[in-house]
């Protein structure tokens, strides 16, 4: 995003008269068809859904029969249907795992990004749950919640009480999926965080180290505002994959116990690929996107745009 | 900076710099000490679950899910009952995933680099409306995607099944192409293109060399780094996908691995040492092809944010 194609052209054209050759009707289909597979895929899989879905959320479709216009009808339904509300509760309660996962991914890229010994390690272990899928990373977790598993284990010697897998009681459920998000997404905001941070540069840290300011007030006033953009990127991407959980529940609850982990998402999915009412899913999936959108808003004015002010 | 401005004066402070360098090594070796407690911590919690999986599933028999350190005994009978692949066809699966693999990355990769080209290297009309407009596209939350996708699937009719050679290769499109274009990928290619010299690819026009030939002969070698790293990133996120297979697919042999496992820990409960084994056998090549590519892997993932 630092070159707009614009500003390239500009200063390409104060050297040599332009970027490229001569706009020619030649030039411009070789152009096109250098794009055109890439195109016809993005309008196919990209474009058409965000259109065709949205027409789909006013309509009722089962796909044998075509689609039959029926206005707010799914909205009502939505509005209706108690299960549609717990599952737009529970992808709002997951929203408590952002401000926990940034906090943590930023503790831990500024841990890794000490000059010490062996460092890569360390690193590259943090990054091996990103790069698990969900469906192992779902089950290995199931298995670790299990009743005599070392997740309790790990309870009982805490001093907690554990009885049962966390995943049974519907109390702990979402918190415990919750957990197995933050687990597998440190490694990856760790890593945007590392790439801030070493933007920043010492020397700025070391110039205000030298001026006689705490660690504390280096972090406050040097590294913090230094990584305000990261800060929007990593929020903003965690903020939306939360209202949009949907892989961890579909392999580790299903939703249960007692719809405890249904989520909005997974309310979508179960409407369109087991009942197959796609209209009624798709009006469900705008509400999801309407949802992430605003949030998205809010987490812009939040960070103030994302601009480094340092 | 501090030790120049002292050394240069040494007989009059020398003593309190040794003490003061004596304390901020104790001060340094305390911070360390503390550091790395922290890091180990972390790596326990990070890895000890994979750990934890990898011993279970060369235990032959015992409890099956206790916290422990070394595997209760040793076996590879759980290994044995995947690859013979009595509930799951384990190894028409892993072939599965390689397919998939090999198509999604060579065509991802492909697409990516061709689009990318005239993006950063050639003036036609509509140029920055493409680029806005496919930004727009990525910033837009699109949830409606695996609905309409799977309806496009099927209208198009990929899954429908008439003689098992068509019915694979149907299918495997059907699991391939909603992820070809890759809209990361081609802001990726174009940043990597962006840094080529125009005045290379001008000296090339000059000599009348098509433009196909520049982005074979020039563009594609000095994006390598580039391409590699994207390549790698994609090859995990194929290897990794399974939602989109398990929803679409309606024959269970054309799966990836990692949708299979789902598929194994559904019909195998009653053994799920065995799903373990198979759990490892889906991590294995990740970590393999992770092993040698985290230095691109890392580069990528940064280019994708700054961008």
């Amino acid at each position: 995003m630092t070159t707009t194609p614009r500003r390239e052209s500009r200063r390409a054209g104060h050297v040599r008269g332009g970027q490229g050759a001569r706009v020619t009707v030649r030039n411009t289909l070789i152009a096109y068809a250098f794009m055109l597979p890439f195109l016809a895929l993005l309008v196919l899989y990209h474009t058409w859904p965000v259109f065709f879905g949205t027409y789909l959320a006013f309509t009722k479709y089962n796909i044998i029969n075509p689609p039959e216009w029926v206005g707010l009808e799914n909205f009502r339904v939505l509005a209706a249907d108690s299960q549609f509300w717990s599952g737009l509760k529970n992808s709002l309660k997951y929203i408590l795992v952002v401000p926990v996962i940034q906090f943590l991914s930023i503790a831990v890229a500024m841990l890794v990004n000490r000059p010490l010994r062996g460092i890569g390690f360390f690193r590259t272990a943090y990054y091996v749950p990103v790069v698990t899928s969900f469906a192992v990373v779902g089950l290995i977790w199931t298995w670790m919640y299990q009743q005599d598993g070392p997740v309790n284990a790990v309870l009982r010697a805490l001093g907690l009480e554990a009885r049962g897998s966390l995943l049974n009681n519907p109390v702990t459920a979402l918190y415990a999926v919750m957990f197995v998000t933050l687990w597998k997404g440190i490694g990856y905001y760790m890593v945007l965080y590392l790439a801030g941070l070493q933007a920043i540069g010492r020397e700025l840290e070391e110039a205000a180290v030298i001026d006689g300011a705490t660690r504390w007030q280096v972090f406050v006033n040097v590294t913090l505002p230094g990584l305000r953009p990261t800060i929007l990127v990593c929020s903003l991407l965690s903020t939306i994959s939360a209202i949009k959980v949907f892989e961890e529940i579909y392999v580790m609850t299903q939703g249960g116990p007692a719809g405890s982990t249904y989520s909005a998402l997974f309310f979508t999915f179960s409407r369109a690929f087991i009942d197959f009412q796609y209209g009624l899913a798709a009006a469900a999936g705008l509400i999801v996107a309407v949802i992430s959108i605003f949030f998205g808003l809010i987490n812009f004015k939040l960070t103030r745009g994302g601009k480094a002010d340092a | 900076m501090l030790k120049e401005a002292v050394s240069r004066q040494p007989s009059a402070i020398s003593p309190t710099y040794a003490e003061l360098r004596a304390r901020r090594r104790r001060k340094d070796l305390l911070a360390n000490t503390l550091a790395y407690g922290v890091l180990v911590l972390i790596a326990l919690i990070m890895l000890y679950p994979f750990y934890w999986t990898l011993i279970t599933s060369f235990e032959p028999t015992g409890d099956i899910y206790r916290a422990k350190l070394w595997p209760s005994g040793f076996s590879l009978r759980n290994y044995a009952e995947v690859f013979r692949g009595t509930t799951v066809p384990f190894w028409r699966l892993v072939l599965n995933s390689v397919i998939i693999c090999t198509l999604g990355v060579t065509l991802t990769v492909t697409l990516a680099a061709l689009a990318a080209y005239p993006l950063a290297k050639m003036r036609f009309p509509g140029r920055d409306l493409i680029f806005y407009a496919i930004l727009v596209l990525m910033v837009l939350p699109n949830e409606a995607g695996l609905i309409v996708n799977y309806i496009t699937t099927i209208k198009l009719g990929l899954l429908q099944q008439t003689n098992p050679v068509l019915d694979a290769v149907r299918q495997y499109s059907a699991v391939v192409l909603p992820g070809i274009a890759s809209i990361v990928g081609l802001f990726l290619l174009r940043q990597a293109y962006l840094g080529v010299p125009i005045e290379l690819i001008e000296a090339a026009r000059i000599d009348g060399a098509r433009e196909l030939t520049i982005w074979r002969r020039i563009m594609l070698p000095l994006a390598l780094p580039t391409i590699v790293a994207f390549a790698i990133l994609e090859f995990v996120a194929y290897w990794n996908s399974f939602l989109w297979a398990r929803i679409m697919l309606p024959d269970k042999e054309l799966m990836p691995l990692s949708a299979g496992l789902l598929e194994l820990s559904g019909t195998f409960s009653t053994n799920s040492r065995a799903v373990m084994a198979g759990a490892v056998l889906t991590i294995l090549p990740i970590l393999v092809i992770f092993a040698f590519g985290q230095r691109y892997f890392m580069k990528g993932i940064e280019g994708a944010v700054k961008g």
